[in-house]
């Protein structure tokens, strides 16, 4: 997982989706490239309750604080990059 | 599921005929209609009965030739085809096992090990024609522990027996044309105060003999376990089982085969456990997938699978053991009745997880589960009690530890003995011994083979030198043994050596059983998985380690699993054709 | 045993003790007699759920600030503890108003929560929780009992709930219900149902089930149709419904360790009292030091299974936001390290266990069956291994720093008053991991400290030591698992196991350290060699290690035995 000393200084919503693909990737263990942005999470057998551990892995890397519901109220990777940029931005 | 037809069925063992011709008779377990299907089963218990149409089958089927030698003009020739037989009966229906058949061997062993021509024929003849024999041992008030029974058959001034106390949770004894009591013959303490008297119930005086309501029991609900009370109870001295005041030399020989055997049968219920809690969890739709396909799921069921082929193996070995080492026996049936039933309960308690609150449910979707979870308990206790086993072994270390572990070399068991389908020498009930004089050539076994077979899979050579490790820190451990170490009264660590010692006996089993394995042979028999997984699991049971069963043996297992759940087949080494 | 400190509130638990034991004395409820009757006949044990009510156990359901007792969740799980520790039956079927309200609680507003606790406090109101449905196991969002909204702001519901325990006695019940037609996790809203209210036709109680144990419980269900529910009804926002419930799942999971301390207190009474009764080998059983070590064992097994409970219960009023992981190690870790000490209790007790009526009313294995069910209920073992699973990154991460919440667990272990329960306070994750197994090195290095003046054993040091040493492994195995959804392999949760385990020595580690916490040194310290036991492969305790923790015989052996 990522560790702090890691954490990028500036988010675009690319990098941002991209690293959640990856999130996402290793979590479910198929390649990033498979992980399609706008399904929804459960499609790749992430469930509500799983995803909530996705937030403490974007808290960490981005060094804000995730509502963990925000990941049920945005269930796939693009929309949950787009809800996520404007939090970013406000760091 | 096809099932074989006896009429068609090559030729094999007679026993193997046999097998198949009671499961032809039991047919499919999951048809509604069949009297003698899980529904009946379910049905019996739920009234606390026994499955009347199940005894009127193994009447048919003529199961009680399997518990008289043939000599005698039965089919018994060994454990291991008692075993094979009451197998198919435990898949069934546990209370059909112990309420029909095993409580009946039980008693009858005492009389061929120690009873006169008379009786023993006797005995035979009445069990050839369908009757039973009820193994009245127990007192509650001590258990297992037989040197204490307090039921006295004292001489009366007649010359005759007087009998005076009780006899409790004891199989059949409202309804058995025939009983082996335990008794006091002699006030003195010491072992030569007790002996078995074979009676017939029916022909004692009415006034001196009141039967016990049943006693209410969470398990084998269906098995009339009763009791008796004697009031000046008078019998013939004759009714005495071979020499008066030998009594607990004749249980201490005599069970050794059943504390084989019991174990044995109920690898049966495991068996039938297994095949509901897969059934349930690949009909049990979770997220999306089946409860079977889960990672964890997959892990519990290869784990109960590698669980009954250890127990399956070690009693081959032990129930072959008993032709080829008799005299030995002693230990190898009590390591079996130590690690076995622990084993098949932990195994058992451990599926019913696969089933979630649906175990729970009594008229669920799998309702047998619940049942055989309380169908299992007595394995514990019933018989012989780990405690007992463990004291049982624990006088016999030291001299193990003299006379076989600390030579470089000694006798092994016979090949045969690792090669079940190889004909084994005649049984020989007079050669059953207390005591194992300190010799044990299964371990010998097991050390000779880590030496020499260190060549073939690498996994399971290194296995086999941890498992010789074993008995050397074992052997060191015992030598500190001091003689008050040995009795009730030992430390906990002194009893924990016996279950290490079981452990090594299971291990040398397993791996004699690979090194000894037909060439060019299939199956999984032929696969190092097998092995390694049982030798997985025997380090779980005895607390060498804490992990799940690994990859890829997970998967092997589950693979062959799964084949023969669909095919039909049991999960033993037999892997034979069932209906339960 | 000994009870530990910071204690176990009595108040309440006090008062239920004497009404019961009185009660049982006279032939009246928790009499054991009865208890097997009841169980035999598969009865609803009324008599002995109108005993707790008239002592008041309601109130222990309900906040201190709506009218509830003072002692918030520890006091609740201590009276609960009470009652199961004589039948489990019983504290599951007078218990589930708890975890009916607890919702309401969590989400609910200021006017619903004072409704509520009226109906608890004023009339005893029995409270069901609708969860489950046939088929869906503990996947909440396969559920599909539907709430539409009409016209009028009412809603109607459709569907059935079921295995649900009282939901045929149970007056209220609160369900989740399925709001958006496509589910998904804001696809689920909560309601609270009053049956008394609803139309007759549109409802209609499924019967109850026969179970393994809990024998006289209502096991049961209900079937809704069309059934017309008020606006005010609905908990929460719509579409809150699973946030709630996995909310109030934190405290009610937290609570259902007591249903286990009771039924392992209860197996230890049996088997001492047999162990003590039981004539062999010129001696009492009692008297041979292989069972003492199984008595032994089990008293510490116990022990630890209380720090643990104890300490859980007080995180939720201590360390709120970290209940995510905290109730899933109780509830995962209490019954089953409790579950096999019951194994080996029946062991010692062999046959009698296994008797309905002739030894003990046949008790035994009543508490037997009956504590299988808890493992099973309201997340069962593995659902909650996994939500610890799903959280191991970051427990990970910060047992490894070190960092904890140091002003919460200063509350938590009594240094500081505990405060009342927030349950606002409640978060779906932890953000601030588990501070209880995060401070294990700090408190190790005090108990150092108490042990070289000698306030506590130099044992317990030593075991402090060694769990410091475990959490460290732990951490690392957790981190070096790949992370995974919801088919985590076994591996993950034989370290979810560990975490229980150590959690659990945490619990009995900071219990030692707190003020006042020496005086139960003896009963920790065991069970911080237990916790060992569970923890490394081959661990030995010194030969002596549970001799404190069994009573000797009440008198010597007198007459002599034959």
């Amino acid at each position: 997982m990522s560790d702090i000393t890691d954490r990028p200084d500036t988010a675009d919503a690319e990098e941002l989706r991209e690293w959640l693909r990856g999130c996402v990737a290793e979590y479910v263990r198929r390649p990033a490239e498979d992980i399609d942005t706008d399904l929804p999470l459960s499609e790749y057998g992430l469930d509500s309750v799983y995803v909530l551990s996705l937030c403490a892995d974007i808290e960490d890397r981005y060094g804000i604080e995730v509502e963990p519901t925000l990941l049920w109220d945005h269930p796939a990777i693009g929309p949950l990059a787009d809800a996520l940029t404007p939090l970013l931005a406000g760091r | 599921m096809t099932l074989v037809d006896p009429a068609d069925s090559a030729s094999t063992a007679p026993h193997t005929d046999a097998i198949d011709r009671l499961e032809a008779l039991f047919g499919d377990a999951g048809d509604p209609a069949s009297p003698v299907g899980r529904d009946a089963v379910l049905a019996a218990d739920t009234h606390g009965t026994m499955l009347s149409a199940g005894e009127d089958l193994l009447d048919a089927f003529g199961l009680n030739a399997h518990f008289v030698p043939q000599a005698l003009g039965g089919r018994f020739t060994g454990p291991q085809e008692l075993i094979g037989v009451m197998r198919a009966v435990y898949r069934r229906d546990p209370c059909l096992g112990l309420g029909y058949g095993a409580g009946s061997f039980m008693a009858a062993v005492n009389v061929w090990t120690s009873g006169s021509t008379e009786q023993r024929t006797w005995l035979a003849a009445h069990l050839l024609s369908e009757g039973r024999v009820a193994c009245a041992y127990h007192e509650l008030a001590h258990g297992n522990d037989f040197a204490r029974a307090e039921l006295t058959a004292l001489p009366g001034p007649d010359g005759r027996l007087r009998i005076n106390g009780r006899k409790e949770v004891v199989a059949n004894l409202d309804r058995a044309g025939a009983m082996v009591l335990f008794a006091r013959t002699n006030g003195a303490p010491g072992s030569r105060s007790h002996s078995q008297l074979l009676l017939e119930p029916d022909r004692l005086p009415p006034g001196s003999v009141t039967r016990l309501p049943r006693f209410g029991t969470v398990g084998m609900r269906g098995v009339p376990l009763g009791g008796i009370e004697f009031t000046d109870c008078p019998v013939p001295a004759d009714a005495v089982v071979g020499t008066s005041g030998h009594g607990l030399e004749t249980a201490q020989r005599s069970f050794q085969l059943t504390r084989i055997a019991l174990p044995g049968m109920s690898v049966g219920l495991l068996d039938t456990a297994l095949r509901t809690a897969l059934r349930g969890a690949l009909g049990r739709r979770l997220y999306g997938c089946t409860a079977a396909d889960l990672s964890l799921s997959r892990t519990v069921l290869a784990e109960a699978f590698a669980d009954l082929l250890l127990a399956d193996a070690f009693i081959t070995v032990a129930a072959r053991a008993a032709h080829t080492a008799t005299g030995q026996c002693t230990v190898y049936a009590s390591a079996v009745k130590l690690l076995v039933p622990a084993l098949l309960m932990a195994a058992v308690h451990r599926l019913s997880e696969l089933l979630g609150s649906q175990f729970y449910l009594r008229a669920g979707e799998q309702p047998l589960f619940q049942k055989l979870q309380r169908d299992v308990l007595p394995s514990a206790f019933g018989h012989a009690s780990r405690v007992s086993c463990q004291s049982a072994l624990l006088p016999q270390l030291p001299l193990t530890a003299r006379r076989t572990w600390s030579a470089d070399d000694g006798p092994v068991l016979p090949t045969a003995t690792f090669r079940p389908a190889e004909p084994l020498p005649p049984l020989d009930f007079g050669s059953l011994a207390l005591t194992a004089g300190g010799r044990d050539p299964l371990s010998r076994s097991l050390l000779q083979g880590a030496d020499r077979r260190t060549g073939e899979d690498e996994a399971i050579a290194a296995r086999a030198s941890e498992y010789a490790a074993e008995v050397r820190s074992l052997a060191a451990a015992a030598a500190c043994l001091t003689p008050d170490q040995l009795g009730p009264g030992a430390p906990p660590h002194a009893f924990d050596l016996t279950t290490r010692w079981a452990g090594v006996h299971a291990a040398a089993a397993c791996l004699g059983l690979w090194w000894e394995r037909p060439s060019g042979g299939q199956g999984l028999g032929n696969d190092p998985a097998w092995v390694l997984a049982a030798l997985h699991r025997l380090g779980a049971h005895t607390g060498r380690h804490h992990d799940p069963l690994p990859e890829p043996l997970t998967g092997v297992l589950c693979t062959e699993l799964l084949r023969r759940h669909d095919a039909g087949l049991t999960f033993d080494h037999a892997c034979r054709p069932t209906g339960a | 045993m000994t009870a530990v400190v910071p204690e176990w509130p009595a108040g309440l638990p006090a008062v239920l003790a004497d009404a019961m034991t009185a009660a049982a004395a006279t032939g009246g409820p928790f009499g054991v007699s009865r208890s097997a009757a009841l169980d035999a006949a598969e009865a609803f044990p009324e008599q002995e759920c109108a005993l707790l009510d008239a002592c008041g156990l309601p109130r222990a359901y309900v906040p201190a600030r709506l009218g509830g007792v003072p002692g918030g969740l520890p006091e609740l799980l201590h009276a609960l503890r009470e009652v199961a520790r004589r039948d489990v039956t019983v504290a599951v079927a007078h218990g589930k108003t708890f975890l009916g309200a607890v919702s309401t609680w969590v989400a609910g507003t200021e006017q619903q929560q004072r409704a509520l606790a009226r109906l608890l406090l004023d009339e005893n109101a029995v409270v069901a929780w609708g969860l489950t449905e046939r088929g869906i196991g503990s996947d909440l969002l396969a559920g599909s009992l539907t709430a539409v909204r009409g016209p009028d702001r009412e809603w109607r519901l459709t569907g059935e709930k079921w295995p649900i325990n009282n939901a045929t006695r149970g007056r209220l019940i609160s369900v989740l219900a399925r709001t958006d037609p496509a589910g998904g996790p804001r696809g689920f809203s909560l309601f609270l149902v009053d049956k008394s209210t609803l139309a007759e036709g549109t409802w209609q109680p499924l019967p109850k089930e026969p179970t393994h144990g809990i024998r006289g419980a209502d096991i049961s269900g209900l079937r809704l149709s069309d059934a017309p529910i008020p606006a005010d009804a609905l908990i929460g926002k719509v579409g809150d419904g699973l946030g709630t419930v996995l909310r109030a799942l934190q405290l009610t999971r937290t609570v259902c360790a007591a249903l286990s301390l009771g039924a392992g207190e209860h197996a230890l009474r049996l088997a001492h009292e047999f162990a003590a009764e039981r004539a062999l080998y010129d001696t009492r059983l009692l008297l041979l030091p292989l069972a003492r070590r199984v008595l032994g064992r089990a008293a510490a097994s116990l022990a630890l299974a209380d720090a643990a409970a104890l300490l859980g219960a007080r995180c939720a009023h201590g360390l709120t936001g970290e209940m995510s992981a905290v109730s899933a190690a109780v509830k995962a870790g209490v019954p089953w390290i409790v579950q096999q000490t019951i194994d080996d209790l029946a062991e010692l007790l062999g046959a009698r266990g296994f008797l309905t009526a002739h030894h003990a009313d046949g008790m035994f294995q009543k508490l037997e069956r009956d504590h299988r069910i808890v493992a099973v209920f309201d997340g069962s073992t593995a659902v909650n291994r996994s939500l610890l699973i799903s959280q191991f990154p970051l427990l990970a991460k910060l047992i490894r720093t070190g960092t904890y919440d140091a002003a919460g667990l200063a509350a938590t272990t009594g240094e500081t008053p505990l405060p009342e329960l927030e349950p606002a306070a409640l978060r779906l994750v932890s953000r601030t991991g588990c501070s209880v197994v995060q401070a294990v090195p700090e408190a190790a290095a005090r108990i150092a400290a108490l042990a070289g003046a000698g306030s506590v054993p130099p044992r317990a040091a030593a075991l402090a030591v060694l769990l410091s040493e475990q959490t460290v492994a732990l951490a690392r195995d957790m981190a070096e698992l790949p992370p995974s959804a919801r088919n985590a392999p076994a591996a993950a949760f034989a370290v979810a196991r560990r975490f229980e385990a150590c959690f659990a020595g945490a619990a009995a580690l900071h219990l030692l350290v707190a003020p006042g916490g020496t005086e139960s040194a003896v009963a920790l310290t065991a069970a911080l060699e237990r916790c060992m036991e569970l923890l490394v492969p081959g661990h030995r305790p010194p030969s002596d290690a549970y001799e404190p923790l069994v009573p000797p015989l009440a008198r010597p052996v007198e007459e002599p035995v034959r």
